[in-house]
Order: C-alpha cells, then structure tokens, then sequence
C-alpha cells in the first residue's frame, strides 16, 4: 500500500478530479472569452472578427487607463497602508489580557462580516456633503474650509471609497495575522526575555520573521482582492461622476453590460486576467521564497 | 496493485462526471421559440393537470408608486385573478440597475416570462429576439380597446410590445417647490432662467438647498435635465434633436449644456449633486432641506399631500420658448409590461402582463392620476394640484417626446448618464461634455433599427 502512494500513478489518480473540476470550471470559461475578445460582439450577436481591434481600441480609451489608476491605487492603499495597519493591531490583540482579546477579535471580524452593501451605505452617509457626519464634524470645529463633497470630487472620490475598503478588510487581515502569531511557539519569546528583548524587538525580531508565510498569504489576499474591486465602487458612486471612480473590473462591466460591447468589455478581461497573473507570479517569486520551519 | 489502481481511477472519474453533471444547469426542456402566431395556437406549454404554471415577473421598484403597486394592488389580487398560476416575483430596481439585470438576461438567454420593459434596453432585447408581439394577442382578447389611444402603444416597427397604464402620456418634468419657504427667502416663481438662478442664491443665502434632483449616474441629467435645458432655449431644436435631425454640434443644443454648466457652477444645486440618488432626493425635498425638487409628475400625488408643495414648469431662457406652450413628455410605447418571447407559457403569460398593467391604472386613478387605460371605475375627485397640472399640460400645443427613450441606443445611454453626471459636478466644462457625446451620437445605432 506505502508503494501505491508514492507511484506516480497515484499521483495522477488523486490530482485528476481536481484538474478536472479546475478546467472545466476555471481554464475552459476562459477560452470563449478569448474567442468573444477577438470578435465584434454585442452579447448575443457574433457581429464579425475583428482581430485585435478591440485591444487597441479599449487601451486607446482614457477610462480605462483611469480605471487603472484608480484600481491600483486601491491596492496601494490596501497594501502599503492596510497591511502595516493589520500588522500592528494583530500584535496590539496578541498583547492583551484575555477578555479584551476576545473584545477586539470580534470587534476586528464585526465590519467584514457585515454586507458590503450595508458598509457602503453607511460610508456614503458619512461622506454626504450637506450633513455627513466627516462635514458636520469639520464644521463643528471651524474646519469649514476642508468640508466638501467627498464623493463627488476628482481628488476625494477614490481615497473615500478605499478607506471604507480599508475599513472593512482590516480586521479580517488583523486576525489572519493573529493567528499566525498563535502558531509561532512560546519558547522563541521566552528565549527573548531572558536575553532582555523588548516587545518591539520581539515584533521586528521574532514575531514578523516568522511570520512570512501568513504575511504572503494576506498579501496576495489583499492585493488580488483589492483588484477585483466592484461592490462598493457600485454602490457608493456607480463608478462616477462620469468614469472618475471605475475599476477595471467596472469598466469591463460597463462596457460589457451598460453599452453592449462585450467584445471590448472580454478584452479588458483578458489583459486583467494577464496583470493577475503577473502579480501573483511576482508575489510568489519574490516574496517569501524560503520556507520557515519552527 | 494494478486492478487496483483501474478501479480507483475509473471510480473518481465516474464521481467526478457526476459532480460536473449535477452542477451543470438543466435545460432539457427548453422554452419555445417566439411566438408569431395568435394567442389560441399556443400551447400552454408543459402544464400537467392540477399542477400549477410557474411564472417569473421583474418588475420595476424605483419609487413609492411602484412599492405601493406592489403590495395593495398587485399582491393582493393576482392570487385570486389566476388561481392556476405560481408567480415568482423578483424586484427590478429601476434606471441603469434594471436596465444592466435585463442585458445579463439577455445575454445569459435567462429572460423572466414578464418584465417591465424600458426604451433603454429594449433594443438589445429586440435584437435577440427575446422580446414578444404582443398585437395579434391583445387584439384578440379585446384588452387593446380598452386603450383610450391604442395606436399610442405602437412602437415605430408597428408592433406593440409593452402594455402600461397609458399614465406616462401625463408624465413630464416639473419643478415641484415649498411656497413657505419662498415666502421665507422673499422668493417670486422665477419665469427666467436668469431668474432661477438670482431665486437659487437668494435661498442658499438663507442656508436653504435651492434644488434636489436625482443627480447619481446622470439619471436627472439624462432624462430630462438636457432636454428642458435645451428646448427652454430652443423647443424647435430639441424636437430636432429626438428625430435626428440634428446633433450636439447645433448651437441651441450647445447652449442648453453650458446652461446646466452654469447652474453647477452657481451653487443652484445641493452639494454632491452627482451623486444623489432618487430616494435621498425625495427624502430632502418632503422633509424641507430643498426649496425645490426638479422630477416627473409621477411624484404629484404624493407630493400633493404636502400642503406646502406647488408647481411651476422650467423657465424660459428665451422668447422662443412659453412654458404653457411646451411641455416634454415622458410616454414611451416601450415602457410597460413586456413578455419574453422564449416564456413556456404565453398565453397565461400576455394575461398576467395585461393583469398587470390594469392593476397599475388601478393604482394611478385611484391616487388622482390621469391615465389612458379604461378601468370601467368612474373618475376621482382630482386634488387641486392635479387639475392645476392637468390644465397647465392639457394647454400646451407643444408636446415633445422624451430623448432618452426614443431616440439613444443603449450605448448613448449609458454614456449620457456617466458624462451627465460629471457635468453636474460642476468641474467639468460643457465643452468636453459635447465633444464626447457628440462622437456618441454620431455613432448612435438607435434610427437605423
């Protein structure tokens, strides 16, 4: 039996399903929009082939390249500040005594559970120029020159939606953190203090080092994540005003869906499928790259 | 081992083909296709004895009017109207919302049996042949007469395919206003565009939001905000404009646009107008945060109610224009209840759709709305603000048809509503709005279905 599940026979018979269910559902969807991207196509109707027409003319657009900025400008935010920030509350939950711990693990978890509908209601009426709790705020305390229109204004809208991203996947990350800190063993740290570390020492020194495998994870989570960005650009500012808060994933949609050219709308999809890729093959090859073993 | 290893092979193949197989969807019996012929010829389509249709209705759920439709006309009585019959409702929304659910529909060939059909999207839906005729069956049962103007229903192929209240034809924008806080501004009903915009300063002056209308996804802009800004200059040119026989190079056109630039610009707007939806509009106007709301008559009975709330049509901004004259009106043949072309159920499907529509007059006369299918019920008493309305609209000689629903495909439409929008915000200048909406018309496919 031990020589059955070292052949490679073996290999192939448990690998199979899962290739299977993969290639059906994952790689062979794609085919057809790689098809779809190479045509004139308004959903339901093959209008002709047109090469690779569609691809020049979408770059040509300047939404999408706005789309660009604006997507990764989401994942800027969500890992230069959201990571760091999920880092420090992680540590901040591991060093407290046990009743708070619980307190704020619930508290970290309440707003990623909540609906990204209910989120993004609650942010728009927090942002809302005439009586938003940010403006009234600003007003209370004679800031009345920074109050404006946060989702309606080129330099706010994308910064006001990215928080309230930010607002949501934080404490989610925080946990994931959390429980790596878990797994990394006690005597590492009771070595530490005997040598005198202090607990930002032990952060930088022992906790974050060994806790490279979890951080790769939440990394290519939160970056990956924060490209498919959609929910909340919908719901908070559909994408506007005009084209000043669309991702790629709405600009896709939109073309697709609002103006009936699904032939550009699968372009879009196929040279953000390319970008995914890319980003995940560079996570995975330079970050994290030797295995910790404790 | 190598028996072994056949059957454990062959055995999670067989569990992996069953797995796809029962996540795969079940299109065995797959629908008809469009009915062409007469309401008697159809079968009722894979109906056993005793067991009862099934129907999927998308309906529209934008505002008060239509929730109310829902639970005290529609709810209450289609259970006893068609007792044979199971309905699955979904609710539609309304505006882009809507219009984007029916593309993924009809894209996907996923169509509900019946759905509330818009000018927006109604030619994706035509071209797929997803949408029914519905002349042959209404005429036969009769439910055309019952239309005050049937030819009103007609679309410009001839073919009827949306059944409404025949309230729309009432339907047209207004600027609904609170008097008591006109009074407390010392504000007159402006009769010029320069005049709203000296009342709108006066308002803010006294911390009043001067006008709320729903500005999210360039909804206001798009549907009538253009129009009253470019036929209150010019009507000739605006009804040039919904027949094609002119663009947005037309210099009426261009200064109807720098006018809603200019109302931006000038504080005439709540701030964050561009991204106000409709419920949050509603919500500032009837609780007097906003002197003025910019909507559709459709909102009249229920604003009504306020004692405070009068009316005026959009000013002038030229002697071309007399706003008793001239009025913009929302009828669309489109705009009603439709059935998919692919439902397995036709016949008792047309039924439902027509149910449907009675059951909307119903509703609108029985809030004081002047509609144009026969209810067989005796006319309300009309609130005064209504027949003040009906006065004013019945006068004009002048009705133009509504834009954006006849004449933009639904590219030009979603384009309309995302540089719409931005113009509202107020740093976007009318000339770059024009240049792009231009390109779009000259690419518009909506004249040559």
């Amino acid at each position: 039996m031990n020589k059955f599940f070292s052949t490679k026979m073996s290999i192939a018979v448990f690998a199979t399903p899962a290739l299977l269910l993969f290639t059906v559902f994952c790689v062979y969807p794609l085919l057809p929009q790689l098809w779809m991207s190479l045509h004139n196509h308004n959903g339901f109707q093959n209008l002709g082939f047109v090469g690779f027409d569609n691809y020049w003319s979408v770059m040509k657009s300047s939404s999408f390249w706005v789309s660009h900025r604006n997507t990764y400008l989401i994942v800027a935010i969500s890992v230069l500040i959201g990571l760091p920030l999920s880092m420090v509350f992680a540590l901040f939950i591991d060093v407290q005594t046990p009743r708070l711990r619980r307190f704020f693990k619930s508290a970290a978890m309440f707003p990623a559970i909540l609906s990204v509908i209910v989120v993004s209601q609650i942010w728009v009426a927090f942002y809302e120029p005439n009586w938003g709790l940010f403006n009234t705020i600003l007003r209370s305390i004679g800031l009345d020159g920074l109050t404006r229109s946060w989702l309606t204004n080129e330099k706010t809208v994308m910064i006001s939606i990215g928080l309230t991203f930010l607002w949501q996947y934080i404490g989610l990350n925080a946990i994931l953190l959390y429980t790596g800190i878990k797994t990394i063993p006690k005597n590492y740290y009771e070595a530490a203090l005997i040598d005198g570390a202090n607990a930002f020492q032990v952060s930088t020194r022992i906790t974050i080092p060994l806790l490279q495998d979890v951080m790769k994870y939440v990394l290519i989570l939160s970056s990956l994540g924060s490209m498919a960005f959609y929910a909340h650009v919908r719901v908070m500012t559909a994408g506007g005003p005009g084209d000043l808060s669309r991702t790629v994933i709405y600009q896709m949609y939109y073309t697709a869906f609002d103006t009936s050219q699904f032939g550009k709308g699968t372009a879009i999809a196929v040279i953000f499928i390319l970008q995914c890729l890319v980003i995940s093959f560079l996570i995975q090859r330079f970050v994290a790259r030797e295995k910790v073993e404790f | 081992m190598k028996p072994m290893i056949r059957i454990v092979f062959t055995a999670l193949l067989v569990l992996t083909m069953v797995a796809v197989a029962a996540c795969s969807s079940n299109n065995s019996s797959s629908p008809s296709t469009s009915p062409s012929t007469g309401a008697s010829e159809q079968p009722s389509g894979g109906k056993t004895d005793g067991e009862k249709v099934k129907l999927r209705i998308m309906t529209i759920t934008t505002d008060e009017n239509r929730n109310n439709i829902m639970e005290q006309f529609i709810k209450p009585n289609i259970a006893k109207e068609f007792p044979n019959l199971e309905v699955e409702f979904e609710p539609g929304g309304g505006g882009e919302d809507m219009a984007n659910k029916m593309k993924t529909y009809n894209a996907s060939g996923d169509m509900p049996d019946i759905f509330w059909n818009d000018a927006g999207f109604f030619t994706s839906l035509n071209q797929a042949g997803n949408i029914m005729d519905l002349t042959s069956y209404i005429t036969e049962d009769g439910f055309l007469n019952k239309y005050k103007v049937p030819e009103a229903l007609k679309h410009f192929d001839g073919k009827i395919y949306s059944l409404s209240s025949g309230a729309d034809t009432y339907f047209t924008p207004v600027i609904f206003y609170h008097k008591d806080l006109f009074e407390q501004a010392g504000v007159q009903v402006p009769q010029t565009f320069d005049e709203l915009i000296e009342a709108s300063k006066k308002l803010k002056d006294e911390g009043i939001v001067p006008v709320v209308t729903p500005g999210k996804d360039g909804w206001g802009l798009k549907l009538f905000m253009l129009q009253q800004m470019v036929q209150t200059g010019d009507p000739e040119a605006m009804m040039k404009l919904v027949n094609n026989e002119t663009d947005f190079n037309d210099p009426s056109v261009i200064a109807g646009v720098e006018r809603i630039e200019r109302l931006a610009k000038e504080g005439v707007f709540a701030d964050g107008i561009a991204n106000i939806d409709y419920g949050p509009a509603m919500e500032m106007f009837t609780s007097k945060k906003s002197a003025m709301l910019w909507m559709f008559t459709w909102e009249l009975p229920n604003l009504a109610k306020i004692d405070s709330v009068d009316f005026f049509p959009f000013p002038s901004s030229s002697d071309k224009y007399d706003p008793n004259k001239v009025a913009q009106f929302w009828g669309s043949p489109l705009n009603g209840y439709a059935v998919s072309a692919k439902t397995e159920h036709p016949d008792e499907a047309v039924k439902v759709a027509e149910f449907l529509a009675m059951q909307d007059a119903l509703y609108f006369e029985s809030v004081g709305s002047a509609i144009a299918l026969e209810t067989g019920n005796t006319a309300a008493n009309l609130s005064p603000l209504m027949e003040k309305f009906l006065n004013w609209y019945n006068a004009a000689d002048v009705k133009i048809a509504s834009f954006a629903l006849n004449s933009v495909d639904a590219r030009m439409s979603a384009e309309l509503s995302t540089q719409g929008a931005r113009l509202l915000t107020g740093e976007y200048p009318s000339a770059e709005f024009l240049k792009v909406i231009n390109q779009e018309w000259e690419e518009n496919t909506w004249f040559g279905n």
